[in-house]
């Protein structure tokens, strides 16, 4: 059972929402006007101090994707290293770290956005930020466009202590920012990252079981006709799809045991041939009319009232959703599918835009990645929107002790199982120090998708960045999937129109007829 | 003493901004991306485009169907109800009539969530009826808009008439028909076009009753979000050509009927 996490707060869990608080407050299932415009996070004034100095750091990052601070005393995460509390926003003690370290007066103008394509959209119309947290395909969009202010080589000096990020990133993460690249530059040339996660199923164990839930065919089997959701974007969608076509191939073990089966494998899944968007097309369009709703933020309270059985849903909701029903007594699982999973990440960038070769802009904009990323600062943020962070902690144990503190089994507790984080932690499966004993339910429940197994990542496939043409292509197949084909009108609906337009035009003459009539009387 | 100069025309000079500003200028950057391409050049592809697509032409057709339907529900509900209203002689009449007002006091998203459920307790699962829920969603959301206009033109109307005509030995049915209702045009042409329009474009309602197609203000936005700006804005200008036919054929009839009014009242 996990100990009480996020209930101080209605997390939202930013990824691609509009939160309304309402949501949960009122307990009213998902009522957002898909409005995503970006907020504005009004902050009080620093007082400016005798230095004189003072740099203005404009970041913007996914809306509800920092801790606000403001925490009540229950909410204290008690580790045996001591206490972890929330008291101001990140962004608070951000700015007064930044004074108290340098000397030097640093003002945040925070902002959100809604969505990566809305992120892209404001840069276009000339919003100028300093630093943005875009998951990777979008960085990759900016990388490939030469927007971006690479990392400077004192932010990767692993000599400094301040340098959290760097000592702290879990070596699986530093891996995969080491090995994709764009271009011939690499991920990790440009961006930290922030948050990561991968894709799966939250299912209702009463009506599906593990193996059920666990592929992507789920979302198209009549079986589950109107009571499952996916997720209404064309990425997150595609590679369901993808996913559920070939299935067969993806499962087989002439597949999985070829030895370069990771690389395969995000080639099978990043599959964007002419023949596959045609049959991704018909795929989903055989979906739309199987599912329950596509949805961006709804599939959570539609889960947890139990309109539906299952949902597509990203890492951090699903920890978000089984905690929720969990509180109503209503037990929720996870799958991750076993053809693939999309594994995503959300990471800082600097915008050349904002930061203009301002070297002491620059300092701040990675000083604050710094601060987020140092063990308590990231605790705080997974803590507070339900994310799993891309810090492992290096020599600093805390993380894992508060994954211990959140999963790990009570002492009298019965079905422990041994639950190995090695590979995130520190690089090795097999290290002896991140063995986890929790309750086994818990693989397959917020533990599991907080931080899937190394089995799950094994076979996890980044969705990376197409070019335009091809994305193109893929949105124009994401529209036609959503739109009614004309040619679908059964005979019968364009005769009744016609005699409706019929009928009206009699009408409208009839009308003007009658006009003439009282006018004609008058003269 | 110094007196200040106010002639009517600096008077309207903030207007004249506004106006520039928020309704000519935009409508120019429309005009400007829903007839150019990628690169800036001239192009008419995006209108071509439209009309030779299927699915486009499909959701112009879905979306023309349920704004449809909308508006023949919502008149056939706010007929009656303006008519008592306008007819009646209720004491609490205007306690009625804000009865039909005050749900647009109320948030939107928040009367939408609730018809949400109560339309799963109705339906079962809201997903198998697609079509009528988006119907009845923009009924209740536009109602109050077909209700005023028709009730002011009936309440506004000259008893003396409907009398005239039972003088003359028309009974209550012949009366309504050749009095009351073609008088009542310019109310049912305003109610139409403040409901008809917006439920062509209204894609929030469908979006959260689940609703999977696309109306025309879905396809619009997803456009957008695929950067692709200049068939977003060639859509948006589509919608606006259909709103000025509409508006051009409908005002004919407005006028007309104004003009009838007065010259049956001579």
């Amino acid at each position: 059972m996990s100990k009480s996490r996020l209930k101080h707060k209605v997390p939202g869990n930013g990824r691609k929402t509009g939160i309304l608080l309402l949501t949960a407050v009122l307990g009213l299932s998902g009522m957002t006007g898909s409005v995503s415009a970006s907020s504005e996070q009004t902050e009080e004034p620093s007082t400016s101090t005798p230095s004189g100095k003072k740099v203005v750091l404009r970041i913007c990052n996914w809306e509800e994707y920092i801790d606000l601070g403001e925490w009540e005393e229950s909410d204290t995460i008690d580790l045996e290293s001591g206490d972890i509390f929330g008291e101001n926003s990140m962004i608070d003690d951000f700015e007064e770290w930044y004074r108290d370290t340098y000397g030097i007066n640093v003002k945040v103008e925070y902002s959100t956005f809604g969505t990566n394509e809305d992120l892209y959209n404001m840069l276009t119309l000339g919003d100028v930020y300093d630093l943005v947290c875009p998951s990777e395909y979008m960085f990759m969009k900016l990388m490939a466009e030469k927007q971006l202010v690479p990392l400077s080589d004192s932010f990767k000096d692993s000599s400094n202590p301040y340098n959290y990020y760097t000592n702290g990133v879990s070596p699986y993460i530093r891996g995969v920012f080491e090995d994709h690249e764009i271009n011939g530059e690499k991920w990790s040339d440009y961006a930290a990252g922030y948050m990561w996660g991968v894709t799966g199923i939250v299912y209702n164990p009463d009506a599906l079981t593990h193996e059920e839930a666990s592929t992507w065919k789920v979302l198209g089997d009549p079986k589950y006709d109107r009571q499952v959701t996916i997720k209404d974007n064309v990425r997150d969608s595609y590679f369901a799809a993808v996913g559920a076509l070939k299935s067969d191939l993806l499962l087989s073990t002439d597949f999985i045991s070829q030895p370069d089966y990771k690389k395969r494998l995000e080639e099978e899944m990043n599959d964007v041939s002419p023949e596959t968007i045609l049959s991704v097309q018909d795929y989903l369009q055989d979906v739309k009319d199987n599912v329950y709703s596509f949805e961006t933020d709804s599939g959570k309270a539609d889960m947890i009232t139990g309109k539906v059985l299952a949902n597509y849903q990203w890492s951090g909701d699903a920890v978000y959703t089984i905690d929720q029903a969990e509180e109503d007594d209503y037990y929720l699982n996870f799958a991750i599918p076993e053809e693939s999973t999309n594994i995503y990440f959300d990471g800082w960038v600097m915008l050349r835009s904002g930061i203009e070769g301002d070297p002491d802009k620059q300092h701040a904009a990675e000083a604050f990645i710094n601060f987020c990323s140092r063990p308590d600062n990231a605790i705080r943020n997974m803590y507070y929107i339900g994310y799993t962070s891309v810090i492992g902690g290096g020599d600093d144990s805390r993380i894992f002790e508060y994954v211990d503190w959140t999963y790990g089994a009570e002492e009298d507790e019965e079905d422990v199982v041994d639950y190995p984080l090695g590979y995130f932690f520190s690089g090795d499966s097999k290290d002896e120090n991140y063995i986890l004993s929790v309750p086994e339910e818990q693989l397959i429940r917020q533990l599991g998708a907080q931080y899937p197994s190394e089995e799950a990542i094994s076979r996890s496939s980044i969705m990376v960045f197409f070019d335009s043409e091809k994305n193109d292509t893929i949105n124009q197949m994401w529209i036609n999937v959503r739109c009614f084909n004309i040619l679908d009108v059964p005979i019968w609906a364009w005769v009744i129109t016609a005699l409706a337009v019929a009928a009206l035009l009699f009408v409208y003459w009839k009308m003007r007829q009658r006009t003439k009539i009282y006018l004609g009387t008058q003269s | 003493m110094h007196v200040l100069k106010f002639s009517r025309k600096s008077l309207g000079i903030p207007y004249a901004v506004f106006l520039v500003l928020f309704v000519a200028l935009p409508l120019l950057v429309l005009l400007y991306y829903a007839f150019t391409n990628g690169q800036g050049h001239f192009t008419v592809a995006n209108l071509t485009g439209f009309f030779t697509d299927p699915n486009t032409l499909g959701t112009l057709c879905y979306s023309l169907a349920v704004a449809f339907v909308t508006t023949l529900v919502c008149l056939l509900l706010a007929y009656p109800a303006a008519y008592i209203l306008a007819t009646s002689h209720l004491k609490r009449k205007q306690v009625l009539i804000l009865l039909f007002i005050m749900p647009m006091w109320i948030n939107f998203s928040l009367r939408i969530t609730a018809l949400k459920e109560l339309l799963t307790v109705f339906e079962g699962n809201l997903a198998r009826f697609p079509f009528t829920n988006a119907v009845v969603g923009m009924t209740y959301d536009f109602l109050p808009f077909m209700i005023l206009p028709i009730y002011n033109t009936l309440s506004r109307l000259d008893g003396s008439l409907i009398e005239a005509a039972k003088d003359l030995g028309a009974n209550d049915v012949s009366a309504f028909l050749k009095i009351t209702l073609p008088l009542s045009v310019p109310g049912i042409v305003s109610g139409v076009s403040m409901v008809f329009l917006p439920a062509m474009t209204n894609y929030v309602v469908l979006d959260m009753l689940y609703n999977s197609t696309y109306i025309m203000g879905s396809l619009i936005g997803s456009y957008f979000s695929a950067y692709n700006w200049h068939g977003g804005s060639m859509i948006a200008l589509i919608l606006l050509a259909i709103i000025i036919l509409f508006t051009l054929l409908t005002r004919g009839m407005e006028d007309d009927n104004q003009n009838a009014v007065g010259g049956a009242l001579l």
